[in-house]
């Protein structure tokens, strides 16, 4: 069974439709890059999968449960059960700002009483390492650099023990030479079998790392299949044309 | 002039000095709670509370501080067949009337501060698995106290000098005793020693919240 099936998703905002009929699954140890021009898209299906926006219409499954079924969505509670199974990377980071780098990673499983507070710390500061940043641990988030706050919030997210981990445009608000430290620390994870999502605009990243790439436009999935498929061999124009701009 | 007679005008002044001192800590420390709580009112789903915030607010914003502490003071026993349960302490109506009007000043400057809070952060608090109040409790309030406390210093300034005020409604303060030792020695000096005490208090106060800025700064 795939852990994440999406079928015939619709989304609009007033007479615009973002999402027309996005269907795709996920498989355990997937890592799914989806690509696509800006407006495609690809932001708010991502964001709907862990609930940040309702949708119209269609079905979203995670581990075989329903998170919405043919646009009518499941009870709060259990939306809540289903969405704390993944974890979510923004392009902002989104770090709490006053709280330190290890606080940033204890908050939440300290608040929804998962674990105590000596597993807890044992855990972030084995993510913190993990991701390279142990000697930050009690500084504020703004006194790091772009790469290093999105690490962090990588981490943040792994201490949910997420089942599927997405990413929405991770690299996207950091200066070139540091966006390389951020997507490390994915490939790693994609070494451990992390299942994930990546919204990516870094196409070389995207066929080094993903198994399965999703190239969207205009709201629809134009083309998918392996990175050699998509990337290399695009048997859509649309595709290539939008290969041909971004020249890998 | 000598020393003694600075020193005799000095102790009454003092005395007013505490009156000014007590009412602007209880108007503080009760509009500060008071001005969040309509903040987060007027934010309300639920439509008549917001409106009934947002009113409150427009009214106390938008007419004069001395009308609503003589209404409070003065006008409240002319009510007719209530008006006899009314007559309070005119300190105490007094520092309603602070509390009033300034928990509606507060109430805009957190509100601005919670506007300046990105949606970013919520968003983050939601994929956590925070609910609605934690959210509030531990990533929204601690910011939004950062981002409004250089407007609550300056307001806090305004609020001591606005203590003055009680003058017009007879409770005895500092400048009430500056005046009288002004009409009863004819001389200048009480005034000016008014102005030294109003700006010592005004100092002691800028230094307080430049430290706590200092402290609660994260970027």
């Amino acid at each position: 069974m795939s852990i994440l099936q999406v079928n015939k998703l619709k989304k609009s905002f007033e007479q615009l439709e973002v999402l027309k009929q996005i269907s795709f699954d996920v498989e355990k140890n997937d890592v799914v890059a989806v690509i696509g021009p800006s407006g495609s898209g690809k932001s708010t299906m991502l964001r709907s999968l862990i609930h940040l926006e309702e949708i119209d219409g269609g079905s979203i499954t995670v581990n075989g449960d329903y998170l919405v079924n043919e646009g009518t969505y499941t009870s709060p509670k259990q939306i809540k059960q289903i969405t704390s199974r993944m974890g979510m990377v923004f392009q902002h980071f989104n770090l709490f700002p006053h709280l330190t780098v290890v606080e940033n990673l204890e908050l939440a499983p300290k608040l929804v009483k998962e674990g105590n507070a000596h597993q807890n710390r044992k855990d972030s500061m084995e993510l913190l390492e993990k991701v390279g940043l142990s000697d930050k641990a009690n500084a504020l988030p703004g006194k790091l650099s772009g790469g290093q706050k999105q690490r962090v919030a990588i981490a943040r997210a792994l201490m949910r023990k997420p089942d599927i981990l997405l990413f929405d445009e991770p690299t996207s608000a950091l200066d070139p030479e540091l966006t390389g430290e951020v997507l490390t620390v994915i490939k790693d994870l994609a070494k451990e079998q992390m299942t994930m999502v990546i919204v990516t605009h870094e196409m070389e990243f995207a066929r080094d790392v993903a198994n399965k790439v999703l190239f969207m436009d205009n709201g629809e999935i134009v083309e998918s299949g392996p990175p050699v498929d998509v990337l290399i061999n695009p048997k859509m124009e649309r595709t290539k044309k939008f290969l041909y701009r971004t020249k890998l | 002039m000598t020393i003694d007679y600075l020193i005799s005008i000095l102790i009454p002044m003092l005395e007013g000095a505490r009156a000014t001192i007590f009412l602007f800590l209880i108007a503080i420390v009760v509009s500060i709670p008071l001005g969040f709580l309509l903040t987060l009112a007027v934010r309300s789903n639920i439509k008549p509370l917001s409106w009934l915030a947002s009113s409150y607010i427009y009214v106390m914003r938008g007419t004069p501080l001395l009308l609503q502490l003589l209404f409070l003071v003065f006008g409240l026993p002319h009510i007719p067949g209530i008006g006899q349960y009314l007559v309070i302490d005119r300190f105490v109506a007094a520092c309603l009337g602070f509390i009033l009007n300034y928990a509606a000043y507060f109430a805009e400057i957190f509100r601005g501060g919670l506007l300046a809070i990105d949606k970013g952060q919520y968003e983050a608090s939601k994929v956590l698995g925070l609910n609605k109040f934690q959210t509030l409790t531990y990533i929204v309030l601690p910011q939004m106290f950062r981002i409004a406390l250089p407007a609550v210093a300056n307001e806090s300034v305004t609020l001591v000098k606005d203590t003055a005020l009680l003058y017009a409604v007879a409770v005895p303060e500092l400048l009430h005793f500056a005046q009288t030792a002004v009409n009863r020695d004819f001389t200048i000096i009480p005034f000016l020693l008014a102005g030294i005490i109003y700006l010592l208090i005004t100092i002691c106060l800028t230094f307080i919240f430049k430290w706590l800025e200092r402290r609660l700064q994260y970027d």
